[in-house]
């Protein structure tokens, strides 16, 4: 099953080089208004990377940490079940080790309160994490010295990270067709995709790496995964 | 009995051991007159105090279980559950807490919001049970109540704020100024039941005044009116500021807070009027029942006399009548000779007589209305049952009773003990569903199992002091179980034809791994191979297999056994030779299933302060943990993990050594996995070690 999960990776198909997607230390983000499914697309990553016996690290700023693990179990049970497999129990003992879930109050995340966290568990050997996924950092607030700091501590260790940012239906894109979240910042990111619903779809958008253009993938909301055209 | 459910209250005090709720619920009882004497908590008098009514509590000062006692005070009535404070008494804890509706958190003005407290406040948080708090033992050296309400805002997170000021502190502790009635109340008597009321000592009016604009400018949050009054600068009624801080407790937004002395009698009639005036009656909580005949659904209870009864039997006593069976009406009403449901069981009870506690006192009554909490005598029950009116389906816990995950040995040391323990492990089974005993067929001990190993200990202490029976207890054991992990097929012969009546079966097929259920039998045999009489001895022979597993005999889980094939003989077969014939195939393909053992994991959740998590992290790793996350809450952090039971003994000791005493962890079953090899080896090692003695 592990190994039909991970020929099937639709991510693939974006057409990075690495199967990593992003480089050591680079950063991508998954852009949507509320509810078109970030956290699921996220945990797809997470799950995939996960599937490579690479490290995932689960930072929430919303949820607790049960909720979080709720969305693994869920996303892991839809994927086996889109392979018509029964989701096996020790596949998924064998990739829990791989992640770690923290979370934190959104006023209480700080880069020098990361790096103590993260120090406790490389330190003592309990956990080395290869990709970050934060989910729920307010892009709407100025978030510039905390991502820079961030990306810094990144670039020291080589870790890559995603991030989910929340856009607004009432707001103008720019020109170049990015959202005011990550207009100022996107120098920061390597990656950026969008997810755009059109119809019953959702479909992905490259707004920075790659073609920059709509992939030949779609988020589909009734399964919350994503699947090739 | 009061008929205004207004005028009830069902309250549970909590807090850490030394904080002295045990004293504080003696002065409440005797300012409300349902004892005429005072005792101290540690039995000096030899009597005790009245709420401890088990030995162990008195000897030790502490209250183990939690008996309910009721009182009266300004036309109030007050049932009280006093709830352990001890975090390993959970079920207790959470029993008590399911059947209360408000909590008054005392805290002592010297140690303040300790690691126990911080517990019984989440246990509070996570029934949403409203509270107030009493800031006990003013009149210690070291007092500073003001620094224990600022702990309760910082380290609990509560909205505290003070009804009253001190006035003096220490040695000095004189009385209290009431911010409410900004009057002076000192407390005179012998036992402090004189209150007298006078003007605010000149030394602390300008810290009243002040401290009575912090306590306006709170409740204000809570009553437009009140906004009214204080932006037209007029004068705040006490009506108007009461009403408001009940809202604000009952949405549990605000935390008055008292001070005083119970062991000085002073402070203890105040808080009465704060019970009746702040906290909850049952009409005004949501109580939900589970329904089920429909997957465990919610249903909202409705507290009316009328309706149907649903009633939860929350503690069980063995009392000098029989039985003595707490219980707390929801719904509905419970009247002596009217006949109930045992949810759990399906059988009708017939009620006998319904009596109201008052500790190990008593006083008959003919019914406990909706909202009440009674006792019964002569009901066979365990606790945790809901009972019903007939026609209903509803239970008020769930139903889900996980297995036991560790067991121990217990030897009586002489016959005395042997009956004396027979009768005690009795009484625990019946009140507490995860505590299970059985005798070994292998060393004929007696063998006591439950959630883990504090929860043995607690009831081979029980035992000893409750039942004079003195035990030699074994070693902890793990609740190990094999399982297979491959396919393996079968074919065996049982054949036994040299004198006498013969015996011949022969069954083939396969055995394959099962996830989620323990042990499933299908018959594929077509052609009458094996005669259709014979295939449930076949069954019969698969399941005996199942308590002692081949590999290192622990019970055998998650097989499937399916029969395709077989042969009979028309004289020779027989239940019995299908039967062995079973078990012989069971054993044949066992040794090609790639069979493991796996081992009980618990989910353990560590509430540390944030400075401690680095280390509480690591000292789970090293028992072979898997930390699943951690949860920053400010000053404290929540790592939830996955840790095998086997590695788990002892950790309350290094938890407490690693965090300074305040860190805080719960251990729950979570599932069952594979040992890993090496533990295995180790594992074999062991069991045959004990078998070698036992021979």
């Amino acid at each position: 099953m592990k190994k039909d999960l991970l020929m099937r990776n639709p991510l693939r198909q974006l057409g990075y080089g690495s199967e990593d997607i992003l480089a050591d230390g680079a950063f991508g983000a998954i852009l949507a208004r509320a509810g078109l499914g970030k956290t699921a697309f996220l945990v797809q990553i997470a799950l995939h990377t996960m599937l490579r016996d690479r490290s995932v690290l689960h930072i929430s700023l919303d949820d607790p940490v049960d909720k979080v693990s709720l969305w693994y179990q869920e996303v892991f049970n839809l994927m086996a079940k889109s392979r018509q497999a029964i989701p096996s129990s020790d596949l998924w003992d064998h990739l829990l080790p791989q992640r770690f879930i923290m979370t934190f109050k959104v006023e209480g995340f700080s880069v020098p309160k990361l790096r103590e966290r993260l120090t406790d568990l490389t330190e003592q050997d309990i956990f080395h994490p290869h990709t970050l996924i934060i989910d729920g950092l307010p892009f709407d607030g100025d978030m510039g010295g905390l991502l820079e700091d961030l990306k810094a501590m990144c670039g020291e260790t080589g870790i890559r990270s995603w991030f989910t940012v929340r856009t607004h239906r009432h707001e103008e894109p720019g020109p170049d067709g990015m959202p005011p979240q990550l207009a100022d910042l996107q120098n920061l990111f390597d990656i950026a995709l969008q997810l755009l619903p059109d119809g019953q779809d959702i479909h992905i958008r490259q707004l920075k790496g790659g073609t920059g253009q709509d992939t030949p993938l779609r988020f589909d909301p009734a399964t919350m995964l994503i699947k090739a055209d | 009995m009061n008929k205004d459910i207004r005028k009830v209250r069902n309250i549970g005090i909590s807090a850490h051991i030394d904080s002295g709720k045990t004293t504080l619920t003696e002065r409440i009882l005797f300012y409300t007159q349902r004892i005429h004497a005072i005792h101290d908590v540690k039995g000096k008098d030899g009597v005790g105090a009245t709420m401890d009514s088990m030995e162990l509590e008195k000897e030790r000062g502490i209250t183990i279980a939690s008996a309910a006692t009721y009182c009266e005070w300004q036309g109030h009535e007050i049932n009280i559950i006093d709830t352990p404070g001890h975090v390993d008494f959970t079920i207790e804890v959470e029993r008590s807490l399911r059947v209360l509706d408000g909590g008054i958190l005392v805290l002592c003005s010297v140690g303040g919001v300790q690691s126990q407290s911080i517990t019984v406040d989440q246990q509070m948080k996570r029934y949403k049970v409203p509270s107030i708090a009493f800031i006990n033992k003013c009149d210690r050296s070291g007092a500073n109540p003001f620094r224990v309400i600022g702990q309760l805002r910082e380290k609990l997170g509560h909205n505290a704020v003070a009804l009253q000021i001190p006035i003096g502190l220490e040695a000095d502790f004189e009385g209290v100024v009431d911010l409410i009635a900004m009057q002076a109340v000192y407390f005179d008597g012998d036992n402090g039941e004189t209150l007298r009321i006078e003007a605010i000592p000149e030394a602390i009016r300008e810290e009243a005044l002040q401290r009575r604009e912090e306590l306006i400018d709170a409740a204000t949050m809570f009553s437009d009116e009140l906004t009214e009054v204080v932006l037209e600068e007029k004068e705040v009624s006490e009506e108007l500021l009461i009403s408001a801080l009940r809202t604000g407790v009952l949405a549990r937004e605000i935390t008055p807070v008292m001070v005083g002395s119970a062991y000085k009698n002073k402070g203890v009639q105040l808080l009465l009027d704060a019970v009746n005036n702040y906290l909850p009656c049952p009409d005004e909580i949501e109580n939900v029942a589970l329904d089920t005949e429909n997957d465990e659904a919610p249903v909202i209870l409705t507290s009316q006399n009328d309706d149907p009864l649903v009633a939860l039997a929350f503690k069980l006593e063995d009392g000098q009548y029989g039985q003595l069976t707490y219980i707390r009406v929801y719904q509905g009403r419970l009247a002596k000779g009217g006949t109930i449901i045992n949810v759990r069981t399906g059988k009708k009870v017939k009620i006998g007589r319904v009596v109201r506690m008052h500790a190990d006192q008593m006083e008959d009554i003919e019914a406990i209305p909706a909202g009440y909490i009674g006792a019964l005598f002569g009901i066979d029950c365990a606790s945790g049952d809901t009972f019903v009116a007939p026609g209903l389906d509803l239970t008020m816990t769930s139903m889900f009773v996980p297995e036991p995950v560790i067991s121990l040995a217990v030897k009586p040391v002489d016959h005395k003990a042997e009956i004396n323990m027979s009768k005690a492990l009795n009484r625990f089974t019946k009140e507490d569903p995860t505590f299970k005993t059985h005798v070994s067929e292998e060393t004929g001990d007696t063998i006591i199992s439950g959630m883990g190993e504090l929860h043995l200990e607690v009831y081979i202490e029980r035992m000893k002091r409750e039942y004079s029976a003195v035990v030699d207890t074994g070693q902890p054991r793990v609740a190990y179980r094999e399982t297979i992990t491959a396919q393996a097929e079968f074919d065996y012969i049982h054949k036994k034809q040299t004198g006498g009546a013969g015996q011949y079966g022969r069954v083939a097929g396969y055995l394959e791994p099962l996830a989620d259920e323990e042990f499933v039998f299908e018959s594929q045999i077509v052609g009458g191979a094996i005669p259709t009489q014979f295939i449930p001895s076949c069954e019969k022979g698969f399941r005996r297999c199942l308590a002692k597993g081949p590999k290192m005999e622990f019970p055998v889980t998650g097989v499937k056994a399916v029969i395709t094939d077989g042969a009979s003989h028309a004289v020779d077969s027989s239940d019995k030779a299908f039967q062995a014939a079973a078990r012989g195939a069971f054993l044949q393909a066992y040794a090609k299933a790639k069979a493991v053992i796996q081992e009980p994991i618990m989910k353990v959740v560590v509430e540390s302060p944030t400075e401690f998590q680095g280390a509480v992290m690591g000292s789970l790793n090293q028992r072979r943990g898997m930390i699943v996350g951690s949860q920053d809450e400010g000053v404290m952090t929540v790592i939830e993990s996955q840790v095998p039971l086997a590695e788990m003994f002892g950790y309350s000791t290094v938890l407490r050594s690693l965090t300074q005493g305040k860190a805080q962890f719960t251990m729950e079953f979570a599932t069952y996995r594979q040992v890993p090899q090496s533990v295995a080896e180790e594992i074999a090692k062991k069991r045959s070690e004990e078998k070698k003695k036992v021979a």
